[in-house]
């Protein structure tokens, strides 16, 4: 298995996403943070800073940047896709990194399969858009970024 | 019919409101069906509605499958010719008219009409031989009705006596002592239908688990399963709630759900307003359920009322111990509290997770009663409870047999008695 960033817990509370793990099949030394990367503009870049013991991270982001970050993207680029258009969804994608290696955050060292359906966390909303954690079909942990009405 | 047919083996038929479903009373009779069939016995299942294609539980290709009436759409052929469409026209006034022999108290009202009620009439009506077993109230009424041609009759209860509305307990005062025998699952239904129905042989016979040949559990693992339909009688509102109670002293373990059903959105939501999340999984309907057993360390039965709870039983069956509300009926039944499972007062969430929490915290306490669990459980077992329902056909039958020989040989004493009659 490659190395990653095991993820055992996620908590959406509080205007936060805590995720809690460790650091799977690479050593753990120095300077570790938390990378989010917009998917459909992979030079769009978010990171905060990640506290390592052993081999045990812990960090978290607030959901008010992500907001901000989808909304004045989708400004700047002038798509329109978020606004007037009814809903819309942006994704991020989260890794931990060193600087040199990027470790993706996923959640695949255990037994469950389909965690995209089983492991469901809920939505918080910050100036009309919704950020919600989840587990994609290959069980890596992403960011839904959703603008329109909640679900 | 002659002295050395008796005691020969019938024909079983069980009736089934729908074969092709996925409930617990559907799987059992399943497995009744196929340890008979294994048995040398001939059985067929019928169908009262068929709503699906395929089969959901396995079954011996042996068992005969038959459907009074087909749902599907595909099933209806268009009309032809005038009789054609006035039978269709019939057919849909019929479909549109609500059933007149099942009370509206009946749980599965819904799917009967007048036109499903007259073709199982008409089925019933024309049994005149084997044992007919019906498997649910609106079933056993119109059996006890109109099946009368000769067949023997037992009547099946999947959910305890008290469970049902008062309609139906009138009608089951009504017409249960017309059965052969009636068919219970727990000790407690037994006494109740027994004062009900004064003269009418009761039995309590238990479902059977599928298989008592199981992994069983090493009760290493920090998961909890709980199993059924998401759905009120389940009680798993009930359950998050405790789970909530013990996440911040256990919180390594992993409470999951097995099940599907209309109450999933109101579950996930509870999760979410407990914080639960991380902890606590509603993990679908599985086809997999032996292994995923084998990996847990204790199973929990939260339900406000059951008839006789056979995951729980299965579970049991993988050395799981089990915490289960004192709910009617069977968890008493089967559970004897502080030796193969805890018994916590019913609907109560504190008492729950109480119980819960003694056992996450003694892997010995798990391991121990885990080991009782499966000797619980070998008495439910396919070799211990199906040749009850044999040595039941068989006997009911042989009673039928020399009733209706005496029946035989008093008419011919009768036409003699009358013939000397006439000569004196």
């Amino acid at each position: 298995m490659k190395p990653h960033a095991e993820i055992a817990e996620v908590w959406p509370r509080d205007g936060r996403v805590r995720l809690v793990g460790h650091i799977h099949g690479h050593p753990a030394e120095g300077q570790w943070r938390l990378l989010l990367t917009r998917r459909s503009h992979a030079e769009q870049r978010l990171d905060y800073p990640a506290q390592v013991k052993g081999d045990r991270f812990e960090g978290e982001l607030p959901v008010a940047d992500l907001a901000a970050a989808t909304g004045t993207a989708e400004a700047e680029i002038g798509t329109g896709a978020l606004v007037g258009v009814g809903a819309g969804v942006e994704e991020w994608d989260i890794h931990l990194t060193d600087g040199e290696v990027e470790l993706r955050a996923g959640r695949r060292l255990d037994d469950i399969h389909g965690k995209k359906k089983i492991m469901v966390f809920p939505e918080q909303r910050v100036r009309g858009i919704g950020v919600r954690p989840y587990y994609t079909v290959k069980d890596n942990l992403s960011l839904e970024c959703r603008t329109g009405a909640s679900t | 019919m002659t002295i050395h047919q008796i005691g020969g083996r019938p024909k079983v038929r069980y009736l089934l409101l729908h074969a092709y479903g996925r409930g617990g009373t559907i799987r059992t009779v399943m497995n009744q069906a196929n340890s008979l069939v294994q048995a040398g016995w001939q059985v067929e299942l019928v169908s009262a509605l068929r709503r699906r294609d395929d089969l959901q539980f396995p079954l011996d290709p042996r068992v005969k499958v038959t459907t009074v009436v087909d749902q599907r759409e595909e099933a209806h052929t268009p009309p032809s010719g005038p009789l054609g469409r006035w039978q269709d026209w019939r057919r849909g006034r019929l479909t549109e008219r609500p059933a007149r022999h099942i009370p509206c108290g009946e749980f599965g009202y819904r799917y009967f009409n007048r036109y499903v009620e007259q073709r199982l009439i008409a089925y019933l009506s024309s049994l005149r031989d084997g044992v007919l077993v019906t498997t649910r109230p609106a079933l056993n009424f119109l059996a006890a009705e109109h099946a009368t041609g000769g067949v023997v009759r037992v009547a099946q209860e999947h959910m305890n006596h008290g469970t049902h509305k008062q309609d139906v307990r009138q009608r089951i005062r009504e017409t249960y002592a017309r059965f052969d025998a009636v068919a219970v699952l727990t000790e407690r239904d037994r006494e109740e239908y027994e004062q009900l129905l004064p003269g009418t042989r009761v039995v309590r016979i238990p479902n059977a688990v599928h298989s008592l040949d199981q992994v069983p559990s090493d009760h290493r693992s920090k998961i909890a399963v709980a199993a059924g339909r998401l759905f009120p009688q389940k009680g798993f509102d009930l359950l998050i709630p405790a789970w909530a109670k013990l996440v911040e002293t256990y919180p390594d373990w992993q409470l999951r759900i097995y099940g599907s059903g209309e109450k999933k959105a109101e579950l996930r939501e509870l999760i979410e307003e407990h914080h639960l999340y991380n902890h606590v999984f509603l993990m679908g309907h599985t086809d997999r359920l032996d292994d995923e057993l084998a990996k847990a360390s204790f199973y929990v039965l939260s339900s406000r009322f059951e008839g006789l709870p056979m995951v729980m039983i299965e579970a049991m069956s993988h050395s799981l111990p089990v915490v289960s509300f004192d709910c009617p009926t069977g968890p008493s039944d089967v559970l004897t509290h502080g030796v193969d499972g805890l018994l916590v007062a019913p609907e109560d969430p504190d008492a729950l997770a109480d119980a819960m929490a003694k056992l996450m915290g003694d892997r010995a306490l798990r391991a121990d009663m885990g080991v009782a669990a499966v000797l619980t459980a070998a008495s439910y077992g396919p070799d211990a409870v199906h040749p009850r329902w044999e040595a039941l056909f068989r006997e009911l039958h042989e009673v039928r047999e020399l009733h209706d020989l005496h029946d035989l040989s008093d008419q011919r004493h009768r036409a003699a008695g009358a013939s000397k009659g006439q000569r004196a």
